[in-house]
């Protein structure tokens, strides 16, 4: 979905480097999705609860 | 921090893998019924490619369902393809096909609940409601679920054809051995958006069924748990205004709704990869036009009734993603 990173531009006043290759920017420090976290999401629904 | 941007992968997919149903509810919210394939559904290989992507991401939890996921053929591919990956999961069906063989085969499988629909408690009312059934199908399969050993959830969607067969329903879930009892406000999407007038309880009606229902909970205790809030689905929809749940809404098709509530779809997984569907579905929840809609059905629940007319995902999603700031 290359359409995301397109959309992605630097900060207005962040300085820019010239003829050098961008740092890779940061990666998330995503969190693993634990199946005890999952109840309250589901119930929380009505249209996943009890369709 | 919302939830859904904290995680790397959704914490639960819901996977409508077919519109088709061998039965005709009038209360249907996917509009499923006997020849309702979408002609666009995905065929077993790319189904099969879906739950690889699913497994590769790491989601937990993951439910299948239709339509009615039984009338699948490859429905035990899929399953047995997340199950043997070590993904727990959650099998909807109304009990028609749900014979003691599909019930140890299931049994064999990561599965975390069984829910079967119970839309009354005689057979004259229970097929007024789901057209084509027969109740005595769907308590043979709630009896093949406990006998092997699978944990069983009944769900009960009110309507004026059921509602005086309730607290009846709610007896017959616990006698069946059921651990939870779902139900809330009947939502107005699909076939229920269609037959509105003839399927809508009135508001004392209601009242009068949330006493029932804080009545049977207390009786229950732990005997059964019994779900009913948030009661209405605009209620679960403004919850998600506040933070949006960490869970994807598959389509037959492979596309993505970013709601169930609402008409936009988000990604197309025959083009796109999960992460980058859940990518999509973080953005889109940013975004003014979702977050309007969103506010709009929670002010005017009549607008659910557009939530089945879906936005195609190609030039929406592009859209969405121009106006995130």
């Amino acid at each position: 979905m290359s359409e995301v990173k397109q959309t992605i531009a630097p900060a207005q006043g962040m300085p820019q480097a010239k003829n050098v290759a961008p740092a890779p920017l940061d990666k998330p420090q995503w969190e693993t999705p634990r199946l005890e976290d999952v109840s309250e999401q589901v119930m929380a629904q009505p249209y996943i609860r009890f369709t | 921090m919302r939830t859904i941007d904290r995680l790397g992968a959704p914490l639960f997919v819901s996977w409508q893998i077919t519109r088709d149903c061998d039965l005709c509810c009038l209360h249907c919210c996917t509009e499923s019924a006997p020849g309702k394939r979408l002609p666009d559904e995905l065929d077993a290989a790319e189904a099969m490619r879906v739950a690889d992507e699913i497994v590769r991401v790491g989601v937990p939890y993951v439910m299948l369902c239709g339509g009615e996921p039984l009338v699948v053929p490859h429905f035990f591919e899929i399953a047995e393809r997340l199950g043997g990956a070590g993904i727990d999961l959650k099998i909807e069906s109304n009990g028609q096909r749900l014979d003691a063989a599909v019930a140890r085969r299931l049994a064999r499988l990561p599965i975390r609940s069984v829910q079967i629909s119970l839309d009354g408690d005689t057979e004259e009312t229970y097929a007024r409601q789901r057209v084509g059934g027969s109740l005595a199908a769907a308590h043979d399969a709630c009896r093949a679920v406990r006998a092997a050993g699978l944990p069983l959830e009944i769900t009960f969607a009110p309507t004026l054809v059921n509602l005086h067969e309730a607290e009846q329903v709610i007896e017959r879930a616990r006698a069946l051995g059921a651990f939870r009892f779902n139900t809330g406000r009947l939502m107005r999407v699909g076939t229920a958006a269609r037959l509105w007038s003839r399927l809508e309880p009135s508001e004392a009606q209601w009242a009068e069924f949330r006493d029932l229902l804080d009545r049977a909970s207390r009786r229950l205790g732990e005997a059964m748990e019994l779900c009913h809030e948030p009661f209405e689905m605009r209620d679960g929809l403004r919850a998600s205004l506040e933070s949006p749940p960490a869970t994807l809404l598959v389509l037959p098709n492979g596309w993505v709704k970013v709601a169930a509530a609402l008409p936009d779809i988000c990604a197309d997984l025959r083009r796109d990869r999960l992460d980058e569907a859940w990518d999509a579905y973080r953005v889109a929840w940013r975004s003014d036009r979702v977050r309007s809609a969103a506010r709009n059905v929670v002010d005017d629940a009549a607008l659910l009734a557009q939530a089945n007319v879906w936005l195609a995902p190609a030039t929406r999603r592009i859209d969405i993603i121009a106006e995130t700031p």
